[in-house]
């Protein structure tokens, strides 16, 4: 087992270009630029390999671009893209280590890149090496489209120096892992440039023919003071490992965004779900390499000339099937369109953990927690969340009164069987309420009714009893009910349950036996 | 292999014991059949045994139907209005949710009354309701509840109140529900006016309202008669009826 401390970098060297694949993997394997997309002056940003090695590469114009690579395909800069594509990279580090942390931006050459440090201290006890281990790494950050390398060392300066090395070299090794005991070596053949010194040092270390980190530590550390000034000491510092490094920070925050900006405003439903399906499909694969789950989804438009469309969606338990998210915000989408065409989509949601099953030796075996959570998912996309639960009987006096409550397997395994118990009969009576109530005509003859006309029965009362008066809710204007109700039983075989209302002075038919 | 060997002996050489508890090959084969459970019936074509029955509580018509609505399989009650298709429906979810099993109630057309079944005796925490918006929607809501397990009880309300719901004779549609109750041993039963499953059902009850008992004096609705008439069944013969006295509970 690993005493030391270790770290591990993930990096990806080209942000941009990562990003833009990450949204359209269809770019892959194409020569393309992202733009800047001014006004004045269109310039290439970044430029994917196929680009690169067509002539092309950053500061051109667009045109100048186009002129240099025939079919070159020409895409606009997304600060939501790249941004989603830094915090997923986040996700993939913390789907393996609970303490991860974003490096600071780097500045130029490195300008581009993104790179993510974890703890790595005793994954040797969850992989059978650290190499497998940044091979999970590596796999997680495909997953969820970002193509990277990693570095595992003793400090974040010599993961992140080790990974730098790996981006920049051509062959195709994504990953190394150094032991305490090569670390020293490995980082001394490292180029200068791969410790981004500021500019000023660099010109003055290759003025003195510092071009690698063996050479920067060959030099006493008082002429290096002396000469180079302190920056140098301290590079010359972190080189050796004698950097205090602050621990890895553990994150709380389970906030996931998928973001981006669109090329062209989309007006209609069909294709804006196209692009929100892609969205979220990337959003489950984030939630899924961390293993959680979404329970409420936060939908923000964009509108086109200004303003913004915000909805919260949410399901009664956290579910990962994209199927139903989707239908979720389609339906979401279809009863409430946006006001104007959409410019810019962000879909958040607070990740919430899945939750796990104990059967019970002793009881039924219900549904399993994870199948009920994509059972009511489904059901409350197809029907409204409002639509699915538990009936219960509300706690007053109003005849017609219920609740629905949430279907919950806690309650259901709390609450005892009674194989024998329960106060009714079998085969109680039962009624079918009608909602809403069935408007009826009532022929009244000395005070009793005696003929009926409704949707529901016409004819003439045979039987009736009644009336049963209920009232209550007289404090308030909109919630006071006096009713009378009667059992009837009409001529075409009917028995159903007439009422009186004494408030609005109408006959209905509340519910039938059946 | 010789027919000598100690193992073949072990296994050909009759046990006393168990000669006695499985005196014939019919026991022999119920104890099997016990043993592999629902799989293998269906794999061999078998009728379910009244093990595999949902008894409605009401002894009548668990005696008419062979122990009560097969698992597995899907069941109609149909009938007019104020025949009792609620009341069966409820005394059946009543016996499977108080044992501890949960079920589903689609609620088609948005009729079910917690009171009243309540009232009957349902463990209404082990009920989810789902009230669909469409007839489109109430079969797939049936469609994707058969596919879970752990519902044991699916019961699908189509009875059209005030006639908002269409007609679906949709052969397809109930044989890939009924396929659908059976990998998962669900029983469905489906309520309606009139049947719609063909021959996907299982089983079919068509209820008939028979009188209705009003106390004297105090006028009430103290009791329902109905009359229930096996339509249609796999495996028994059809035609046979009983009479079932629904009573009005204390507690509704």
């Amino acid at each position: 087992m690993t005493a030391s401390r270790r770290v591990a970098c993930l990096l990806v060297s080209d942000l941009v270009v990562q990003a833009e694949l990450r949204a359209h993997p269809e770019l892959l394997g194409h020569a393309f630029v992202v733009a800047s997309g001014d006004e004045g002056r269109d310039e290439v940003i970044a430029a994917s390999p196929e680009a690169t090695r067509a002539n092309v590469c950053t500061g051109q114009s667009v045109a100048h671009a186009r002129a240099a690579c025939s079919g070159l395909i020409v895409r606009t800069a997304s600060p939501a893209r790249e941004r989603t594509a830094r915090q997923s990279l986040l996700d993939a580090a913390l789907s393996l280590s609970p303490r991860a942390e974003l490096a600071e931006r780097s500045a130029a050459p490195f300008a581009a890149e993104v790179a993510v440090f974890l703890d790595a201290s005793g994954i040797d006890t969850l992989f059978e090496s650290e190499r497998h281990f940044a091979s999970t790494l590596l796999a997680h950050a495909e997953a969820i489209g970002l193509a990277a390398v990693a570095g595992v060392a003793s400090s974040r300066f010599a993961a992140h120096g080790l990974a730098r090395r790996l981006a920049t070299q051509p062959a195709d090794t994504t990953l190394q892992a150094l032991s305490p005991s090569e670390e020293a070596a490995a980082l001394a053949a490292l180029p200068i440039d791969l410790l981004a010194p500021d500019d000023a040092l660099a010109a003055r270390l290759t003025r003195f023919g510092i071009y690698c980190v063996r050479d920067l530590l060959a030099l006493p550390r008082t002429a290096l003071a002396q000469r180079l000034g302190s920056e140098a000491v301290r590079l010359a510092a972190r080189a050796r490992g004698e950097e205090i490094e602050p621990p890895l920070p553990e994150p709380r925050d389970r906030r996931l965004e998928e973001a981006s900006d669109l090329e062209h405003a989309i007006g209609q439903l069909e294709p804006l779900l196209f692009v929100v399906r892609g969205m979220l499909s990337r959003l489950v694969e984030r939630l899924e390499v961390r293993g959680l789950a979404a329970r409420h989804l936060d939908l923000e438009l964009e509108l086109e000339g200004g303003g913004r469309d915000a909805r919260r969606t949410g399901l009664s338990s956290p579910t990962l099937d994209l199927r139903v998210w989707l239908r979720v915000l389609a339906l979401e989408l279809e009863s409430n369109p946006p006001r104007a065409a959409i410019v810019g989509i962000s879909i958040v949601t607070e990740g919430s953990a899945q939750r796990g099953d104990q059967l019970d030796l002793f009881r039924p075996r219900g549904p399993s927690p994870g199948a009920l959570d994509r059972t009511l998912a489904e059901l409350e996309a197809l029907c409204g969340s409002d639509r699915v639960g538990a009936p219960r009987v509300a706690d007053e006096h109003r005849p017609d009164a219920y609740e629905r409550g949430p279907f919950e397997l806690a309650r259901v395994r709390d609450e005892p069987a009674r194989p024998d118990g329960g106060h009714a009969p079998p085969g109680s009576l039962a009624v079918r309420a009608l909602r809403p109530p069935a408007r009826a005509e009532i022929r009244v003859e000395a005070g009793t009714p005696v003929h009926i006309r409704s949707a529901i029965t016409r004819g003439r009362i045979v039987t009736i009893s009644g009336p049963w008066r209920t009232t209550g809710g007289w404090w308030s204007e909109e919630g006071r009910y006096a009713l009378d109700h009667y059992d009837i039983q009409v001529s075409d075989g009917i028995v159903a349950r007439l009422c009186f209302d004494w408030v609005e002075h109408s006959w209905r038919i509340d519910a039938l036996y059946d | 292999m010789g027919s000598g060997s100690p193992t073949r002996a072990a296994h050909t050489r009759p046990d006393p014991a168990a000669s006695r508890s499985l005196s014939s090959r019919a026991d022999r084969l119920q104890a099997l059949r016990h043993d592999l459970g629902s799989a293998l019936q269906q794999g061999l074509g078998m009728e379910p045994d009244a093990a595999a029955c949902c008894p409605t509580g009401l002894p009548e018509l668990d005696h008419l139907l062979g122990g009560g609505l097969p698992q597995g399989r899907l069941c109609e009650l149909v009938g007019p209005s104020s025949s009792g298709r609620t009341t069966l429906a409820l005394a059946l979810l009543a016996t499977k949710t108080r044992r501890g099993h949960c079920a589903g109630w689609i609620d088609g057309a948005d009729a079910f009354d917690p009171v009243s079944a309540d009232a009957a005796g349902v463990a209404l925490e082990r009920v989810l309701w789902v009230r669909p918006p469409s007839l489109r929607e109430a079969l797939r809501c049936a469609e994707r509840l058969l596919e879970t397990e752990g519902f044991p009880l699916v019961v699908l309300d189509l009875t059209a109140g005030q006639g908002s719901l269409a007609s679906t004779n949709d052969p397809p549609t109930w044989l890939r529900l009924a396929r659908l109750a059976a990998g998962t041993q669900s029983a469905l039963v489906v309520l309606g006016s009139e049947r719609r499953a063909g021959a996907s059902a299982h089983l079919a009850l068509e209820l008939q309202p028979a009188r209705t008992h009003w106390s004297e004096g105090l006028v009430l609705l103290e009791q329902l008669e109905l009359e229930v008439v096996l339509a249609r069944h796999r495996a028994a013969p059809t035609g046979r009826s009983v009479r079932i006295a629904t009573a009005r509970s204390r507690a509704a």
